[in-house]
């Protein structure tokens, strides 16, 4: 779920982990974590079915 | 372990194109991340492919740099993309020595103008070859000159841009279109664009680009889109768009309105009241054809997106530019379905006498990215910035197109309609229409009065092929009455 509560929400919830200040040898001590583990699942779900790239715009002008 | 949380106030701007400076750093953070999470996959499958920027960093450029470094993500995710395919990772890369600096108003811009890395073909277009001296010197102009524009008159667009962009990749022009641009997923902060015609042009593909690229940020964060809808109509391009490509589209042109809004408010131009009357409805239209094909966190940022644009569209525009823009949207839509819908002619025929006209299906042999160019709109867009384009006395080249820029609308219509019965007989009903036959259908549909030609051409001209004794007034007369 992307969000924390039903309808009008205060916050919205992602499931991406923030690891931005962290190091590979950092992250490999969570590996356990399920926060973790559900943000790799997604990521990989995500390089399965990459996206186009978003090209073509024609200024016209 | 923390998981990004945004406000509901701070999404809602993001989705209405003001997001905070917060807002980004919180974006940038989870690029970030997802590039570090690419490289424990990369390393956890092969450690040697640990990066040398990432094992050994340099003082000058210290690992945070790089991880946020647009073209080092996308290297991160090629490498990883091959090797999970068992095929051979891109080798290392060096990064362009253009380094680009602008300052108006107390604002800078920095970018790298990226004309060496193998890997930016992957941004969706064809790359330029390695710029020249005289070709950076082109591009550092036009980026002064469109960031004097930006930063002077649309200042909170302008710190967007800066906080976002990163790296400009020119790509070759396309001989077909007036300027080209491309986002990809992988690469958030880099564009692809080819050389600008003028400083507006950039000014504009800057701030539409780096709206892909916070979309796509943003998708990082959050699904918006569900899974399995089948691609549609997007007012921006002549092939069906999945629901996230029309979202895309309509959050980049969300900017670009606003822009045309501001430079229509400052200059009155007509060009701009023009641009800024097509892309309000085209961007609410593709709002609520959005309905139903979103997540939660979808329909919230459509909602906001919506309710950005709904504030624009009582705004006064010129009623005679307002008819053009109009008629604008109108033709791209009556295009897009005479090139990408069919109606069989053995259902037409069969429905016929029921009164109840079939439903259009996907045209076999059109796929991928296209981009066609209307006369018609050149035309428009000429009027709006050189003046009169009446034709010569006598003439009878353009008859129509004169007409309609005129406001003629019954001559207009008179002409595309005789224009298309002299094609009639040697049109055959599978074949798809020609260049000059959709031209016309799109004439009728911008000037004439007939609703089932302006939102089902594809069943009209089925029915006005199937019926040659039947003229095309009473055949879309009594569609519009039936459909």
């Amino acid at each position: 779920m992307d969000r924390t509560a039903d309808k009008e929400a205060a916050a919205w919830q992602s499931p991406m982990v923030d690891v931005s200040g962290m190091s590979l040898e950092e992250l490999a001590s969570h590996d356990g974590d399920t926060a973790l583990a559900h943000c790799l699942r997604r990521l990989a779900a995500e390089l399965d079915d990459p996206a186009e790239p978003i090209a073509g715009f024609n200024s016209a002008l | 372990m923390r998981t990004f949380r945004l406000s509901d106030a701070a999404f809602a701007a993001l989705a209405a194109g003001r997001p905070s400076a917060e807002t980004i750093a919180e974006l940038h953070k989870a690029q970030i991340s997802r590039h570090l999470l690419l490289l424990r996959e990369v390393t956890q499958i092969n450690p040697k492919k640990t990066p040398i920027w990432y094992a050994e960093p340099l003082p000058e450029a210290p690992r945070s740099a790089s991880l946020s470094d647009p073209m080092k993500a996308l290297h991160t995710s090629a490498t990883l993309t091959a090797l999970r395919a068992g095929s051979t990772p891109p080798g290392p890369t060096e990064p362009s020595p253009h380094h680009l600096s602008t300052t108006d108003a107390g604002l800078t811009l920095r970018v790298r103008l990226e004309d060496t890395d193998p890997l930016r073909a992957r941004l969706g277009l064809t790359p330029s070859r390695q710029l020249t001296g005289q070709e950076v010197d082109t591009w550092r102009r036009l980026l002064a000159e469109a960031w004097h524009l930006l930063a002077t008159r649309h200042r909170p667009a302008a710190a967007t841009v800066a906080a976002v962009l990163r790296v400009i990749v020119p790509i070759e022009p396309d001989p077909g279109s007036a300027g080209l641009s491309a986002t990809s997923a992988e690469a958030f902060g880099a564009v692809a664009l080819s050389t600008p015609a003028d400083a507006t042009a950039l000014a504009v593909g800057l701030l539409h680009e780096t709206q892909h690229s916070l979309l796509n940020a943003t998708r990082t964060l959050f699904d918006l889109v569900l899974p399995g809808a089948q691609p549609t109509y997007s007012p921006w391009r002549d092939d069906p768009r999945p629901p996230f490509g029309l979202l895309h589209g309509a959050y980049a042109y969300l900017a670009v309105t606003r822009f045309w809004r501001t430079e229509a408010a400052a200059s009155g131009q007509a060009l701009a009241q023009f641009e800024f009357a097509r892309w309000r409805s085209a961007v609410a239209e593709s709002a609520d054809a959005l309905a139903g094909l979103l997540t939660p966190a979808g329909a919230r940022f459509v909602r906001a997106l919506r309710a950005e644009v709904a504030g624009w569209l009582a705004d006064e525009v010129d009623p005679e530019i307002e008819r053009l823009a109009r008629g604008a949207n109108i033709e791209h839509r009556v295009r897009w379905r005479l090139r990408n819908l069919t109606v069989d002619a053995e259902a037409l025929a069969e429905a016929w006498p029921d009164g109840r006209p079939p439903a259009a299906t996907p045209r076999a042999g059109h796929t991928g990215r296209a981009l066609e160019r209307s006369d018609r709109l050149d035309l428009v867009h000429r009027l709006l910035r050189d003046g009169d384009q009446s034709l010569p006395p006598g003439s009878r080249q353009r008859l129509g197109d004169d007409a309609w820029l005129r406001g003629a609308a019954g001559t207009a219509v008179h002409a595309y309609v005789q224009g298309l019965n002299s094609m009639r007989r040697a049109t055959e009903p599978e074949t798809p229409p020609g260049p000059r036959e959709v031209d016309l259908w799109a004439g009728i549909a911008i000037a004439g009065p007939w609703r089932s030609v302006r939102e089902r051409p594809e069943l009209v001209r089925a029915a006005y092929l199937a019926l040659p004794g039947q003229e095309l007034d009473k055949i879309a007369d009594w569609l519009d009455f039936s459909s």
